[in-house]
């Protein structure tokens, strides 16, 4: 049995360390200004395989945290890809302790085409949003002129991001 | 046992032989497969065209552009684009082949092969993401589609601000090449692109576009170009024209609505002593505009459907003679106007199915043009 949680932890340390290095700091930095506090720790979530097959977003168990500040859970945050046009590209969903969108914000974008998406503008459109909602592109999110590709992508994975974490809310008790 | 030992041994080996040789087939699996299908990167546009003239004249059926775009990622930082062009089947461009270097989020560094950004459409002239079978005609005649050439340059977005930005020098348009001049009055710098085949260069070029798009639903374009044009004979002052191009443009969506609209003023100097020299037409002045309206009927048809069934009405007016230096009289044939109404019709957001009909109109009264019916289908990949 000790074996077995020796293994488990190493796993949930090893994994999740797999966001890079530079995406993290991103990340950190905007935990940190959204919850206005100075320092957090999170604890990676972990879904078994049998319930993230019944998914729309694959939770692999190094991208949905819970986020802890002085041990009070403040928030959940996601990581996830999307693609782009010709790539793809980073970006992070923050929750609130309720699970409602409190910020978007594009990690990491790699291509010209579509780059307005990172808009902080544009992202803000999704804030306040709860699981139980769904957007439709150039109806609730405004479109973009020349990133309809990404724009599309964008809102497609925040409404897979939401509909997969009621699904979670009912099994698993976030 | 010795004999038996190295049997062992042979065996061991032969084991970790085999496994090492089978891990090497796999990763030439790997690399062909899944490495490069987060490296490489296919894509494509192609614009099948119908025109008919009124009257007599035979319709034309047209695979008017193909291309092939192909990307590849070499790191997160560098990335290579290439876009290959046939157009009417039978001709082969290249329409962009740059390195992109990304410095950071806000700043990349590239160059090759690259588009001129001005107005909208030489940036974004896949057939999907415009109204009409053809491309807008200030958008061939001023400013000349697909307008690329070869340079080096800057480019980045600004998240907090929404916006972005371009910064280029690129080669310019050759005006006298093998004896003769190439610019004329009819489409201005049309047949001055060197479209980077062999092109020659005197004169660095300056090209900057700023977009701006904080406001929900609208993008906003600022664009400039400054320079000479080139030439072959360095020893013939006159074989050169002195070229600024300022464009503004707007696209403005809401809901089903989308309007859009470009304006584009040029100046050209030395027009007077060019013209002498080649016996040529170029004005010293074009400008024009045009304005767009485009309205989705499929929401009140049928509210869940992705398609798209698009009605739209543009009007433009440009002039390529706006002014004229010297004794060249402006040719009134070249202050035009066209409004073009049709239909879009989108099966997916990469495929539309287009019909429409173009009114052509000039400020001679001598001339009478042909009105054209249009259809054709526009692809994107």
């Amino acid at each position: 049995m000790k074996k077995i949680t020796v293994i488990l932890l190493f796993l949930v340390f090893h994994l999740s360390f797999d966001i890079p290095k530079k995406i993290e700091k991103r990340i950190d930095k905007e935990i940190l200004i959204v919850f206005d506090i100075e320092s957090y720790s999170k604890e990676v979530i972990i879904v078994d395989q049998g319930i993230n097959k019944e998914l729309k977003i694959d939770f692999n168990n190094d991208n949905f945290y819970k986020i802890r500040s002085g041990g009070d859970l403040v928030g959940y945050f996601y990581y996830g890809k999307a693609l782009s046009k010709a790539d793809q590209f980073d970006f992070v969903v923050i929750f609130d302790y309720n699970l409602i969108i409190k910020k978007i914000k594009v990690l990491a974008y790699r291509e010209d085409y579509g780059g307005e998406i990172s808009s902080k503008r544009w992202l803000r459109q999704f804030n306040d949003l709860t699981i139980e909602d769904t957007v439709k592109y150039n109806k609730d999110i405004k479109a973009i002129s020349g990133a309809t590709i990404s724009a599309k992508s964008m809102t497609n994975a925040v409404n897979d991001i939401l509909i997969s974490l009621t699904i979670l809310q009912n099994i698993m008790q976030l | 046992m010795k004999i038996l030992l190295f049997f062992v041994a042979i065996l061991v080996l032969t084991i970790t032989n085999a496994q090492e040789s089978k891990q090497d087939s796999l990763r030439v699996v790997n690399r062909l497969l899944d490495y490069n299908s987060n490296k490489l990167t296919i894509g494509g546009y192609a614009q099948i065209d119908y025109n008919e003239p009124d009257g007599s004249a035979p319709g034309k059926l047209d695979v008017h552009r193909l291309v092939m775009l192909f990307g590849y990622k070499f790191s997160d930082r560098v990335s290579f684009l290439t876009e290959i062009e046939f157009e009417h089947v039978k001709e082969v461009f290249v329409e962009q082949a740059f390195v992109n270097y990304n410095v950071s989020p806000n700043l990349n560094i590239r160059g090759g092969l690259m588009l001129v950004p001005m107005g909208i459409i030489n940036e974004y002239h896949e057939p999907p993401t415009f109204y009409g079978v053809e491309r807008p005609g200030l958008d061939h005649d001023i400013v000349p589609t697909t307008w690329r050439e070869i340079g080096v340059g800057v480019a980045g977005k600004f998240d907090n601000l929404s916006l972005k930005y371009q910064a280029y020098i690129f080669n310019g348009f050759i005006s006298y090449k093998d004896g003769e001049g190439t610019l004329r009055g009819l489409d201005g710098l049309r047949k001055g692109r060197q479209k980077g085949a062999e092109s020659i260069v005197n004169t660095p070029n300056l090209s900057m576009k700023i977009d701006y798009y904080g406001i929900l639903g609208l993008k906003i374009g600022l664009a400039g170009y400054f320079g000479e044009t080139q030439t072959d004979d360095t020893s013939i002052e006159n074989s050169t024209v002195g070229v600024s191009m300022i464009g503004i443009d707007a696209r403005y969506i809401n809901n089903s609505l989308e309007l859009r609209g470009q304006y584009i003023w040029t100046s050209l100097s030395g027009t007077e002593k060019y013209n002498t020299l080649t016996e040529k037409d170029l004005g010293s002045q074009m400008n024009g505009y045009y304005g767009e309206i485009a309205y989705d009927f499929i929401p009140i048809i049928d509210s869940k459907s992705d398609k798209k069934l698009v009605l739209f009405t543009r009007y433009e007016k440009f002039n390529t003679h706006k002014q004229t230096e010297g004794n060249l009289d402006p040719n009134k044939a070249f202050d035009r106007d066209i409004i073009t109404s049709g239909i879009d019709f989108k099966i997916v957001s990469g495929v539309a199915l287009k019909v429409d009909y173009q009114w052509f109109n000039n400020a001679d009264v001598n001339t009478d043009l042909k009105n054209q019916f249009n259809a054709g289908i526009g692809i994107m990949f």
